[in-house]
């Protein structure tokens, strides 16, 4: 169990000053960590985990606390909530400390131009490891021709109409309740 | 009758000097007033166009800070690994409280989602395998592979600016995914493992910056050395 907590507390701290350019880019390394080497969970139960979190209100990646849940659900209800708060600290709490410190030095740089080249340099860091992630999700969800359509239907309503994901989401779950059940 | 002027907390510097020579009195949120805002912020945030939506809240409708404080804000936590919201808070609350409103800012953020996808997951794990939560879940999941593709095109749209911007974007792909083995012109050509995102960073980072290091507008060759200082 305390393991379990070390392992949590590593491997979100470490993914936590990896994400740059937001916190998905580091879905592949979590899917990669809490299926395939601690065995925390299937891929079905991380890709759906990972659905739930994007429904849910609140920043982005809170999977991570899902993820926090389940790898200690095994020693109990309280013992998966301490998980969770665990793993949601470790992502959260590093890059807001370098946040915090950059901050104050971050007057005296802004107005370089490497700043500029940084920023530009990460974007295609981040994309590649988004179209990762992706393709992840993907694997698992889309498997039959009805969720091929609906992911298809999804991707051009978030392209081309500025719906809410989350109303969306709500849909296609009832959509899918009602006719795959 | 006496009727003293509200003591402003916003210029404690300003000491002896009357309340009228401050000429823009902008109002100083007590770390209450943080909590309640950053609390409604994560509980009303949903998917992307958040910063926008933090910038409408502090800026606009509260005024607790100009866009001149804001938007530095933003550039820094976009180079900043951490998603962007999370970094927001915590330099919102530091610019109006200190490291105080800082750690009240990021922990009012987190703490309403938190118990929601919490209580979501517990009610995922007791209640997952019935045919009616995976048949919502299947149009959940698709919708979120929908929403995570339209990720990819927003985000390819703002990273390619040239042919070397597409190689990246493969490259660093390729290290994340891993390759299968295969045979080329009668060589085996072994498989790549997944990388752990943190170590494609530092593979491709170097490239990326390179690439994308500053050049100056009438003359081709670089003069990093001009620049760095």
């Amino acid at each position: 169990m305390i393991r379990t907590f070390a392992q949590l507390a590593s491997l979100f701290s470490v993914l936590s000053l990896s994400a740059f350019g937001g916190g998905k880019v580091i879905l592949p390394s979590m899917h990669q960590a809490a299926v395939g080497e601690y065995a925390w969970m299937n891929d079905q139960q991380f890709v759906d985990l990972f659905s739930i979190s994007m429904a849910a209100p609140g920043p982005s990646m809170m999977v991570v606390s899902l993820v926090g849940l389940k790898a200690c659900l095994p020693y109990g209800t309280a013992m998966a909530i301490l998980g969770a708060l665990i793993a949601t600290v470790a992502m959260f709490l590093p890059s807001s400390l370098l946040v915090f410190v950059a901050g104050k030095w971050w007057d005296s740089w802004e107005d370089s131009p490497w700043r500029r080249s940084i920023q530009q340099a990460i974007m295609p860091i981040s994309t590649g490891l988004i179209l990762g992630a992706t393709v992840i999700i993907a694997k698992t969800s889309i498997h039959t021709v009805p969720t091929a359509i609906m992911g298809l239907v999804a991707l051009a309503l978030m392209l081309f109409t500025k719906i809410n994901p989350v109303l969306m989401m709500g849909v296609a779950g009832m959509i899918s309740w009602f006719f795959l059940r | 009758m006496e009727n003293p002027p509200a003591p402003s907390p916003r210029a404690p510097e300003a000491g002896s000097h009357p309340a009228t020579v401050i000429p823009i009195s902008r109002p100083r949120p007590t770390l209450w007033e943080i909590a309640s805002l950053f609390a409604f912020i994560g509980m009303t945030s949903f998917g992307g166009g958040l910063t926008a939506y933090i910038r409408r809240l502090v800026v606009r409708q509260k005024g607790w800070l100009t866009d001149d404080e804001f938007l530095p804000g933003l550039g820094l936590v976009q180079l900043l690994p951490g998603a962007n919201v999370v970094g927001l808070s915590v330099y919102i609350g530091n610019h109006l409280r200190g490291p105080i409103g800082a750690i009240v800012a990021l922990s009012m953020i987190i703490t309403a989602p938190f118990i929601m996808v919490c209580t979501l997951g517990f009610l995922y794990f007791h209640a997952g395998t019935t045919t009616d939560t995976k048949a919502l879940l299947a149009g959940v999941t698709a919708a979120a592979c929908g929403l995570m593709a339209s990720m990819v095109f927003e985000a390819g749209q703002k990273a390619i600016t040239g042919i070397w911007d597409i190689f990246l974007i493969g490259l660093t792909f390729v290290l994340v995914r891993g390759t299968p083995s295969f045979e080329l012109y009668h060589h085996h050509v072994p498989s790549l493992p997944h990388l752990h995102v943190p170590y494609v960073i530092m593979i491709v980072a170097p490239l990326a910056i390179w690439c994308h290091r500053p050049r100056s507008n009438n003359n081709s060759h670089p003069q990093n050395k001009e620049v760095q200082s």
